[in-house]
């Protein structure tokens, strides 16, 4: 792949993130000038800023997606690093509106600023080409989510899933680091796009034990089995909207990265890793799906819950084809408004009741409908029933994992999605049938967050309705990977 | 010239300590130091490799790496004074409030 | 104007929809009107089908409404097929159910207040309304899927309307279980006709009607071949027999008389049970090739005919005898069909409709004069001495005639009719019948006369018992008439039933002259059918029967009896035969010897041992396996950091050592 030499246009190609330096720069200033009174407002201008930016990458950047390579090789404008930033951006917005009333991180100018530089970080990850930007914009990313997970300090929760991410991100990005240095030794590239030509004539050994290390890194990003273990205790421990930020964004980004890295360096020992990715997704998938069981607080379920939708769309990749990828992009669309919604009712209801115990959920129908119903949608789409979007996004991983052949996955991953009905429902009905302890409680819904919750949950049916143009952009997305 | 094999099993050995610290040890600095050493044992690599190939890429890349690990450097240790403010111990394993 | 016919559908099912989401607000009034409204319209639109059909030179027409299923080769699509048989039955059905809806409008109206639950009427009228659209999406389809749509959707109607007064009943529950028992044996009859389908299908590779007599035209069968269509034409005769109440599957008609009586008249006598003879005339191209096939429906036709009048003869519930009246002469129009006499089938079918649906209705009408000759008579004489009795039961009426004016000349009519009496229509429908079977199969020929002597004798044996003689109750003592809104339907259909003849007369030996074989004329567009030359020894010999029949009744139950309690004058002659007929020849208690008892035990076996035992265990023991590994996994997530790293340090030496293994 041939790198492109500077043109002004490359400049359009990354002003969304452009424009959120100018954001956080923004952010800063606002947080310093405004009076403790308005500081709500932060929050509000974090979310329009994230929108802005959305807006001008739906208009302006797509129109320039020509697939090529940037900045000196350093990142590359394909429509699969378009369709990650729209996520991100879009997850950024609804985390800003979840947090906007925050009692506790509504009023801190440092976290929608640590937010952007995050969200700034997931685009570069989406778009990088390069072992130095990914390593940067990873770490700069993960080091943001640290910084978020722990950001209540006297919080002991938010504080020990703060260190516990902290330490585990750490302890595995530099595994990943070294892995890269092994990369660059073997083969003395650092852009990924020719790393697999120069990894061709070396010995197998190498590749593996780069692969080896490298997928510790994405694995841990990513949680699958056997690098999942923080998942359940920093999604449990953090803030909820950094728990909603984390689910979706750093997920979607570190399946972004680990298509990219392993579509792109390492296509000729394919045989090798997609068994490997199958074993680990079904272990995924059944581990997440298995201990969720046995949950008792709202967050920790969800956690595990995304450990197993992870492992699904693990699925997604060792199927290995346009068709595989395409239905992990279409499932991470659908999974990012799934549980957006999903964690803005869990916010709510946490910041009302103080707890986030499931039992304390019964009788929310009663409490507050909208709530309920909005709890509904999510967790049936999580759990595949049509016509959710969910029930789509299995169908699809299913049938790319099919088409190439892997139909023991299938089936596993078919098993998976009946036991993980079991824990949906059960919340459902203890938010239905339950009676409720507290019949006097007042779910008092903010106006940000009314938008943020009807946009996703409508999102969710929408997507699931009407399919064709989803699946479309997935499919041209995945295309130019391959 | 020292052969580059040497640099490499310097490195892997530092890795290796460096492995070994953070799931051996109790205390948070010092399974933080660990994964210090571990990356100073990629930016080792990373340097040995450059020399050999003659190729500044690697050097640039270990100009990030510090950068990144300073960074790092205080985002954690932040974390840990943090943690120490409310236990009053930085001892990993009395951190199992959140499990199951 | 064939576009606007899914309105012929859609008008009742706008019915159907207003009352059941508004029924309550509209309040009964304007419930009933709304839907007596849509009964009418699609009556009209099934007017301007005929006079399209005429400009159109009678020829067929199909009109799609909307694709269906689409899967490979597989096509169905929502299509009506506008022909002139089609159309006759849209006639009929939507012009008899007006009708009976405007009856329905005053006759609801006195049994809910009788019943005790006034705010039940609106719902009759929503499921009547849907009856009405299944029915006419069944006589419109274009194909076997479409049908099978209208037939289910009959079936479930008249389940909802048998079960009406699913509280009451024989110990509570005896409307409930005649319901159920309808759905049932109906559900027998139309696996039949899935199976025939699927064997169509399978064979002809279409289930559009238009396309499979296309096919089949062509067609040339081997062996197999014939043994297929056979099986296919049994099969469908199987559903026909079902629907339609023939031997073996006819036991659910007679209970279904405990819905009430505009159920028993629209569903029961004119219209669903007509359904089977329109499915099998609308194939009469499959049938045509297996003439084994048409043997069987016809002697099944006749033997129905014979069986269900010897056990009219003995009931004394008034629409009971009517119920087993319906199934004779279904059966006559069975054999009609079996005989190849298409059109004497469906102008049978036609007449039938209209003196059936009369003599149900004006039964109807004598049942609530009685019911308010009851109440009266219970307040003059204050406590009455006898002892409450069924106001259904024809022991406790008698002496009528003068107290209903209209009802008793309606029904005089509808019964004369029936039982075949020149010039009343039912005599041509029938003489038509009797002469396909006289000149085709003579055995059949005389079951279905001694079938007709049978008819007349049990019409004027109900004549004679229900207004003649002298009151045997109080609540007969003070019947009074029927209002108007229940009786003027009466009038319009005993008009319908004397001079429906016209539609079809016969051509005397060599003076046709205009108007006869109107019907057949009609019907040739759609369906062959030979034209026989009137047969004065055939009509003669019906009539003449008839006239007996009715003069051996008047011997009998002329000098009727002076009290209830007296022993049937029948049953003085037959001795314990007449036992045999009143209970039905033990058929239903067979049938619950032979499979109902069975069937229960093995579904409790099922229920119990194999369901709840077995396959229920086994989820929940897989349940909870799944939660015991999952707790058992939990406890490796005990929150030690240390612990974590090193689960994962494993699992990356476990990668390694793959990837060592695998390369």
């Amino acid at each position: 792949m041939t790198i492109e030499p500077f043109a002004p246009v490359h400049l359009l190609a990354v002003l969304p993130e452009i424009l959120l330096v100018v954001l956080a720069g923004v952010l800063i200033t606002a947080d310093l000038a405004l009076p403790a009174a308005r500081k709500r407002e932060l929050g509000l201008y974090a979310a329009v800023g994230f929108g802005l930016v959305l807006g001008v990458t739906l208009l302006v950047t797509l129109p320039t997606v020509s697939g090529g390579l940037i900045f000196g090789g350093m990142l590359r404008h394909d429509l699969i690093a378009f369709a990650f930033r729209v996520l991100f951006l879009f997850a950024g917005v609804v985390t800003a509106l979840i947090a906007v009333d925050s009692p506790t991180i509504g009023k801190e100018g440092e976290f929608f600023l640590v937010l952007t530089a995050a969200v700034l970080g997931m685009n570069l990850m989406a778009a990088a080409a390069d072992l130095i930007m990914l390593y940067v914009a990873i770490e700069m990313t993960s080091i943001g989510l640290y910084a978020l997970a722990g950001f209540l300090r006297e919080n002991d929760k938010s504080a020990e899933s703060g260190l516990k991410y902290f330490l585990f991100g750490a302890f595995t990005s530099s595994l990943m680091l070294y892995g890269f240095s092994l990369l660059y030794g073997f083969t003395g590239q650092t852009n990924l796009y020719n790393l697999a030509a120069a990894l061709t004539g070396l010995p197998l050994e190498a590749s593996l034990l780069a692969l080896l290390l490298v997928l510790v890194g994405f694995g841990f990003k990513v949680s699958m089995v056997p690098f999942h273990f923080w998942a359940p205790d920093v999604y449990e421990g953090a803030p909820t909207p950094v728990t909603a930020f984390l689910s979706v964004a750093s997920k979607a980004a570190g399946f972004a990265v680990l298509i990219r890295f392993l579509l792109a360096a390492f296509p000729g020992i394919e045989s090798i890793w997609t068994t490997l990715i199958a074993v680990i997704a079904a272990l995924t998938m059944t581990i997440g799906n298995v201990i969720a069981l046995t949950q008792k607080n709202i967050k920790r379920l969800l956690a595990y819950s995304s450990i197993a939708q992870a492992g699904y769309m693990l699925m997604g990749l060792a199927a290995l084809s346009a068709n595989g990828v395409s239905a992990i992009l279409y499932y991470l669309g659908m999974y990012t408004l799934t549980n957006l919604v999903a964690f803005g009712v869990i916010v709510l209801v946490g910041r009302v009741t103080g707890s986030d115990e499931i039992a304390d959920y019964a009788g929310l129908s009663r409490r507050s409908p909208g709530l309920a119903l909005a709890l509904l949608v999510a967790f049936l789409s999580l759990g595949g029933i049509p016509p959710l979007a969910g029930f789509f996004g299995k169908f699809y991983l299913f049938t790319s994992v099919m088409q190439s052949g892997l139909v023991w996955l299938a089936i596993v991953g078919l098993v998976n999605a009946i036991i993980s009905l079991y824990y949906y429902l059960i919340v459902l009905k203890v938010v239905y049938l339950g009676t409720p302890k507290d019949e006097a409680a007042v779910y008092p819904v903010p106006r940000p967050y009314q938008l943020a919750l009807w946009a996703c949950a409508l999102g969710v049916i929408f997507v699931g309705a009407v399919i064709g143009p989803w699946v479309n952009i997935a499919a041209a997305a995945a295309g130019g990977l391959f | 010239m020292i052969p580059t094999s040497y640099y490499l099993a310097l490195s892997a050995v530092l890795f290796a300590i460096g492995v070994t610290g953070v799931l051996t040890r109790r205390n948070a600095i010092i399974v933080f130091m660990s994964v210090e050493l571990m990356l100073n044992s990629a930016n080792l690599t990373f340097v040995a490799f450059a020399r050999q190939f003659m190729d500044l890429s690697g050097q640039v890349f270990v100009f990030f790496v510090m950068v990144v690990a300073a960074a790092e450097v205080a985002v954690g240790l932040a974390l840990i004074v943090a943690i120490f403010r409310s236990k009053q111990s930085i001892s990993l394993d009395e951190l199992n409030q959140l499990k199951g | 104007m064939f576009s606007l016919v899914p309105l012929v559908v859609l008008f009742p099912l706008a019915g159907f929809a207003a009352n059941a989401f508004f029924g309550r607000q509209l309040g009964a009034a304007r419930a009933g009107l709304l839907a007596v409204l849509a009964a009418g319209a699609a009556f009209l639109v099934a007017v301007v089908q005929l006079a399209a059909l005429a400009g159109n030179g009678f020829a067929p027409v199909t009109v799609p409404v909307a694709e269906w299923l689409r899967v490979g080769d597989f096509h169905v699509a929502w299509a009506f097929q506008v022909d002139t048989l089609s159309v006759t039955m849209m006639l009929v059905v939507a012009g008899v159910g007006t009708l009976i809806h405007i009856y329905a409008l005053g006759y609801m109206r006195e049994d809910v207040q009788h019943n005790g639950d006034p705010g039940r009427y609106p719902r009759f009228f929503v499921y009547l309304n849907l009856f009405l659209a299944s029915m006419l999406v069944l006589v419109g389809a274009d194909n076997f899927l479409m049908l099978f749509v209208g037939w289910e959707g009959v079936g479930l109607c008249s389940y909802l309307l048998i079960g009406f007064w699913f509280e009451k009943g024989a110990a509570g529950l005896g409307n409930a279980r005649a319901a159920m028992k309808a759905f049932v044996v109906n559900r027998i009859g139309d696996f039949g006709l899935l199976l025939a389908m699927f064997l169509i299908y399978w064979t002809f590779g279409t289930l559009t009607f238009s396309e499979l007599f296309e096919r089949l035209k062509t067609v040339r069968l081997d062996a197999t071949g014939q043994l297929i269509v056979t099986a296919i034409t049994l099969l469908l005769l199987l559903g026909a027999t079902g629907k339609s109440a023939q031997l073996p599957l006819y036991v659910w008609l007679p209970d279904a008389m405990a819905g009430p009586t505009p159920v028993s008249a629209l569903i029961h006598a004119a219209t669903m049970v007509t359904a089977g003879i329109y499915m099998i005339t609308r194939n009469h191209v499959l049938f045509a090739l297996a003439p084994q096939s048409m043997e069987v429906v016809a002697w099944i036709g006749a033997a129905t005919a014979l069986f269900a009048g010897t056990i009219a003869v003995a009931q004394t519930d008034i629409k009971r005898v009517l119920a087993y009246s319906t199934i004779s002469q279904l059966g006559f129009m069975i054999a009609a069909v079996g005989l190849g006499a298409y059109v004497a089938g469906m102008f049978h079918l036609v007449t039938h409709a209209f003196f059936k649906a009369l003599l149900f209705l004006s039964a109807g009408s004598v049942i609530q004069a009685v019911e308010r000759g009851g109440a009266q008579g219970g307040a003059h004489a204050g406590q009455s001495a006898e002892a409450h009795h069924d106001p259904q039961d024809m022991r406790f009426m008698g002496g009528l005639w003068g107290k209903l004016p209209i009802t008793q000349w309606v029904f005089l009519i509808g019964a004369l009719a029936l039982a075949g009496l020149p010039p009343l229509a039912g005599f041509f429908s029938k003489d038509e019948i009797l002469l396909d079977a006289f000149e085709h199969n003579p055995a059949i020929f005389w079951v279905l006369v001694a079938a007709a002597f049978l008819t007349a004798f049990y019409m004027g044996r109900q004549l004679l018992l229900v207004f003649f003689g002298q009151p045997r109750s109080t609540a007969a003592a003070h019947a009074t008439e029927s209002p108007a809104v229940v009786t003027t339907p009466l009038i319009i259909l005993a008009l319908l039933s004397f001079f429906g003849g016209l539609l079809n007369l016969p051509k005397f030996g060599l003076y046709g002259y205009a108007g006869s074989l109107l019907l057949k004329e009609f019907l040739s567009f759609s369906v062959e059918a030979e034209a026989l030359p009137f047969n004065a020894f055939v009509a003669g010999l019906s009539t003449v029967l008839a006239l007996a029949a009715l003069g051996l009744a008047y011997v009998l139950y002329g000098r009727a009896q002076a009290t209830a309690q007296d022993r049937d004058p029948l049953a003085a002659l037959l001795g314990p035969v007449f036992g045999w007929l009143r209970d039905k020849w033990y058929v239903d208690e067979l049938y619950g010897f032979l499979v109902v008892t069975p069937f229960n035990t093995l579904s409790q076996l099922a229920a119990r041992a194999l369901d709840l035992g077995g396959v229920d265990m086994t989820f929940n023991n897989l349940g909870e396996l799944a939660r015991a590994v999952g707790a058992g996994l939990a406890r490796f997530q005990l929150g030690y950091a240390r612990r974590y790293a090193l689960v994962m340090f494993l699992g990356a030496v476990a990668v390694l050592a793959y990837f060592l293994i695998a390369r």
